[in-house]
């Protein structure tokens, strides 16, 4: 269970303040494939760098499995990230000198446990996306869809219980972008909670349920009509 | 984090690697020979050369006039000297220590123009010149004054008697004890017998880099020439003022000579290691400039590489990483580069050093300088890789979200 | 184009100041580090009398100890005894030859308010002069006549007959040394042949002798030597003529000889010479007399010094590592700037372009990187005069000429060509298209 309430996150420079965030407040159910959406320049991704324990806030409180993760050190957030939290970039964000399987290897290692554990859950995930017989490739050798499944199978590789997604198929055909899609589908069918940010409709119905972010605040009631869009559908 | 991974990213970007792992590698060549070196020359310096230096000048005084007395000149100035107060003693002689010019002569335990000698630095003394000198007697006794005689310069007359260094005596009688030396009869100049009455634990020759320079004799006579040497030594803090007081005076005293060269030993000591102190400070100095470019190199590759990897670097940390992690991977990538640079460097080094000894005939560099020289290039590498490294751990893991 | 690329070079110089000052830097360094060495090496190893270097050769003859050489492994002693330097001298077979030694003589000035003071001096013979083209102020040196009539005639240094005449010109006026008059033939121009070859027994880098006087008369007036005397055997009991009667080497014998059939002959003649003193129980070891030109005599001497070939070798080490240092730089460099380049090759550029843009960039480094390195070598050789300061002969080895400022901004646009030769290379490999889709 992932609950924010009042989250507001103000940048300063110099001379000006944007607020990014306004007492942003949202609750995602375990086991919930949500999406969100809005325009550019909405608080799309201070949102998901926030949830994502990426970033800090100004204000309000913030919940992760029940724990108040608002004012954690460093450190904390560091091991929470690594123990709950998966994340899936836009551009994929692979270590161009690892291949596949050290790639996918990253999280675990900070996690620091034993090589046979290790090896055993990263033989696993590489399967489930389907690449197994390109362990030793390097990224660049790889097409964009297929690096952005390893970018998933390294997400999962830590079983977390969230998975952050940003605009996760943005550098993708539709053809790749479906097979992507699927994916997810059937990882959040296995369990996982799934929060996507996307700035496109299309994608986002494949969510059981739509956030709409608009200057830095939920949009009031755009999430219901699309829980009852999907329900029709 | 471990060192597989970092290990192979790094191969897939060796030029960088490869170019700082020759950098230090060659720092390491250049480092532990140079300190070979500087050694070696330390140790020359260091040595002490047996005589009371704080406290002991000397002056030529060269007689120009054809009818100049050579005798009574000699005579009448060390009565003067000796007479000086704050002088302790003074002789006339032919060189001092470390001065580079002397006599030098073979001593042989038998008779015969076959027979291997012995080469030792002649000192032409008195019965002061123990004295003067400041050198100790460890066995036997000293000259008296009837031993002393006097001689024409291009004679080869040679008095009966000798004091000899503590080494000339072990390296002539390598079997004996030294009490057992006082009394033995040696040859000099193939067959003129002399008997050993002294010992002295220590005089040098005049040539620091002569193999011999530890042998020496005391020979007890006045070798008269138009030029002579004094050798004065003072009370301790009297030398300096007593320099400029005894060249007048003596330059007063008779007119048919001039007094030149006067020097005391301190100088004459900086003079004669100026070639090997300078050497030192040189090394010194090029291999803390080469430690220091080679820092910076380090310094630099680091920090292009943390820049060109802030992106990796957030991600990183978003999937985990916590800043100790990040500041580990860089300590440890440079700890990979720096052991291979060090590890061929230290294979350099040996074979340069054994070139160098063949080539230059110096001293092979002892075992020890080489893991001290790894140790401090380890550090000196995670210490330039410390800023960079640090800096990288700052890279917020939002980075990762970034837009590009 | 080539105006276009330096605009390119000063603009990508001027983007990244640090990185561009530490290349600079790390070049100048070097250059400064290797030349300072250079320069002293190239002094300490010039040529002290180029146009004549070929036709004068120094002698030696193995008159040495049966038992041992006079030097390992199997070296003639360095000068020769006043028995064989006079026979060679009198036989007169070569068309100039000079015998001398250093000495030292007290020079008295009419003037009572002059104190008298000890000038270095040279005895030699009359060839000396015209055959190591001493340049004379004021009159000529002395002749045959005057070595074989035991004329007491000098030729003064420029310096002395400054201290003594006033500079004037002196030739006839005569001076006083040791109590003996001696008329003055010549006045030294300026003159300091570095390394002074005709005597490298004594320090080699030390100035000419102040006054020279015929061999003749400092043998007769059994003036001694202060060089280096070599004996390995003992000297009789006669005094002077027993010194001059022994086995001892104290002299410098030099001759002149044009082209190889010359040399071939005078090798001949010291050869029989030695053979024919065989019989008088002299020259017991087997024929090993030696001819050497200048060069090769500077050479055979060692007139370099082992710590100046240790500091070159170490110089260039370390112009190696600052090389290693700019070349990673560079990289880092291209690199960083790969979008770029990719960029300028999807518009047309070629390799070449690409090429010559860096090489472009790299040249200009070079030369600034020299043109700091020349000041660089010129500090440490002010270092070097500082640091070695006790030795008065120092001034001479640090000079710096055209040719040392020359070379050293030329190695250094040489070395940062060959550092930017694999940077550049890797940066025309880049692909046009590569880096421009996925950043």
């Amino acid at each position: 269970m992932l609950q924010m309430h009042k989250v507001s996150k103000i940048y300063r420079t110099d001379s000006v303040e944007t607020h990014a965030l306004r007492e942003f407040s949202l609750t995602v159910s375990d086991g919930e494939f949500v999406s969100v959406t809005g325009p550019s320049g909405s608080g799309k991704t201070t949102f998901l760098n926030i949830a994502g324990l990426l970033e800090e806030f100004s204000q309000g409180k913030y919940e992760l499995d029940g724990r108040d993760v608002s004012r954690l050190s460093d450190n904390e957030r560091s091991k929470v990230r690594n123990e709950k939290i998966g994340f899936i970039f836009q551009s994929f964000n692979l270590i161009p000198e690892l291949d596949i399987y050290d790639n996918v290897d990253v999280p675990l290692r900070y996690r620091g446990m034993k090589a046979a554990e290790r090896r055993e859950r990263i033989m696993r995930v590489i399967d489930l996306v389907g690449l197994g017989s390109r362990l030793h490739h390097l990224p660049s050798q790889l097409s964009g869809g297929q690096q952005q499944r390893v970018a998933i199978a390294r997400a999962l590789a830590g079983q977390p219980r969230f998975l952050l997604a940003d605009e996760p198929t943005g550098n993708l055909d539709s053809a790749m972008a479906g097979s992507v899609l699927d994916l997810l589908s059937e990882i959040n069918e296995a369990g996982t909670t799934i929060i996507m940010v996307t700035h496109e409709r299309t994608l986002a119905s494949r969510a059981q349920r739509n956030i709409m972010v608009s200057d830095g605040r939920v949009s009031t009631g755009a999430g219901n009509l699309h829980i009852a869009a999907a329900a029709h559908a | 984090m471990e060192i597989g991974p970092i290990w192979r990213a790094m191969m897939r970007n060796k030029t960088a690697y490869v170019l700082i792992a020759l950098q230090i590698a060659v720092t390491m060549a250049i480092m532990v020979n140079a300190i070979a070196i500087i050694q070696e020359r330390s140790h020359l310096i260091d040595r002490p050369s047996g005589i009371d230096e704080d406290n002991i000048f000397y002056l030529s005084s060269v007689g120009f006039d054809p009818d100049f007395d050579a005798r009574a000149t000699i005579t009448a100035d060390l009565e003067m000297l000796r007479n000086l107060p704050g002088v302790v003693n003074a002789i006339a002689t032919n060189t001092v220590p470390l001065q580079g010019g002397g006599w030098s002569s073979g001593l042989q335990t038998t008779p015969g123009a076959d027979v291997d000698g012995t080469g030792a630095a002649i000192y032409f003394v008195d019965e002061h010149g123990v004295d003067t000198f400041g050198v100790e007697l460890v066995a036997g006794q000293n000259f008296t004054p009837t031993d002393i005689e006097w001689h024409e310069g291009a004679s080869s007359g040679w008095p009966p008697t000798g004091i000899v260094s503590r080494v000339a005596a072990e390296t002539l009688f390598p079997d004996e004890d030294l009490s057992a030396v006082v009394g033995k009869t040696i040859y000099i100049n193939n067959d003129r017998p002399v008997r050993i009455i002294g010992i002295v634990s220590r005089l040098q020759a005049a040539w620091k880099s002569w193999d011999g320079v530890e042998r020496s004799m005391l020979v007890p006579m006045y070798r008269l020439s138009s030029s002579t040497r004094y050798v004065i030594r003072t009370e301790p803090g009297e030398r300096d003022q007593l320099m400029p007081r005894v060249e007048e005076m003596l330059a007063a005293a008779n007119t048919d000579r001039i007094i030149r060269n006067m020097t005391s030993m301190t100088e004459t000591r900086a003079r004669s290691y100026v070639e090997d102190s300078s050497m030192i400070k040189l090394l010194v100095f090029i291999v803390s400039l080469l430690t220091a470019i080679t820092g910076l190199g380090i310094v630099g590759l680091a920090s292009f590489n943390v820049a060109r990897r802030t992106r990796q670097i957030g991600t990183r940390r978003a999937l985990g990483a916590s800043k100790r992690a990040i500041l580990r991977y860089f300590l440890l990538e440079n700890f990979l580069v720096s052991s291979i640079g060090i590890v061929s460097g230290a294979c350099l080094a040996i074979g340069l050093n054994i070139w160098m000894v063949q080539t230059f005939e110096i001293t092979p560099v002892s075992w020890y300088i080489i893991p001290a020289a790894m140790v401090a290039l380890w550090l000196i590498g995670q210490i330039a890789v410390f800023g960079p490294a640090r800096r990288a751990s700052l890279v917020p893991p939002a980075v990762a979200t970034r837009a590009v | 184009m080539f105006r276009y690329y330096l605009k390119l070079g000063v603009l990508s110089l001027r983007k990244n100041p640090v990185l561009s000052g530490l290349m600079v830097a790390a070049i100048a360094v070097g250059i400064g580090a290797c030349m300072t060495m250079v320069n002293i090496q190239y002094v300490m190893s010039s040529n002290p009398i180029p146009h004549r270097s070929d036709l004068l050769y120094h002698v030696q003859l193995d008159s040495w100890d049966p038992n041992e050489p006079a030097q390992e492994p199997d070296e003639p002693p360095d000068q020769v005894t006043w028995i064989d330097g006079s026979a060679l001298l009198s036989a007169g077979k070569a068309r100039r030859q000079v015998l001398s030694y250093r000495t030292s003589r007290v020079m008295q000035p009419t003037d009572p308010e002059i104190r008298p003071f000890q000038v270095e001096a040279r005895a030699t013979t009359s060839d000396f002069f015209p055959m190591f083209d001493v340049p004379l102020l004021h009159g000529q040196g002395w002749d045959k006549a005057a070595d074989d009539s035991r004329q007491q005639v000098v030729v003064l240094g420029k310096e002395i007959n400054d201290r003594i005449f006033g500079g004037e010109n002196s030739v006839g006026r005569t001076v006083v040394m040791n109590g003996d008059t001696y008329r003055v033939t010549g006045v030294l121009d300026d003159w300091n042949p570095v390394p002074r070859f005709y005597d490298v027994t004594n320090n080699p880098f030390t100035d000419p002798e102040e006054v020279f006087f015929p061999l003749g008369v400092a043998v007769d007036k059994e003036i001694s030597s202060f060089g280096n005397t070599n004996c390995w055997k003992p000297i009789g009991d006669d005094g002077w003529n027993a010194f001059l009667n022994s086995e001892c080497v104290w002299l410098q014998m030099w001759v002149e000889l044009h082209g190889s059939a010359e040399v071939r002959d005078y090798q001949a003649f010291i050869d029989a010479y030695a053979e024919s003193q065989k019989s008088l129980g002299r020259f017991a070891r087997p024929l090993n007399n030696r001819l050497n030109n200048v060069m090769d005599w500077m050479d055979d001497q060692e007139v370099v010094r082992d710590d100046v070939r240790v500091l070159l070798g170490l110089g260039f080490l370390f112009l190696l590592v600052c090389l290693l240092n700019t070349i990673g730089l560079l990289l880092a460099k291209i690199l960083r700037r790969t979008g770029d380049i990719s960029l300028r090759r999807a518009l047309g550029a070629s390799r070449r372009a690409i090429f010559s843009q860096y090489i472009v960039e790299a040249g200009m480094i070079g030369i600034t990187g020299g043109a700091v390195g020349v000041a660089m070598t010129w500090l440490g050789l002010r270092g070097i005069e500082v640091l070695y300061s006790e030795l008065d002969f120092i001034a001479s080895l640090v000079r710096m000429d055209w040719e040392i400022v020359l070379s050293a901004v030329l190695l250094a646009v040489v070395s940062a060509l060959a550092a930017a030769l694999y940077p550049t290379w890797r940066a025309c490999l880049i692909h046009p298209a590569s880096q421009l889709k996925a950043l």
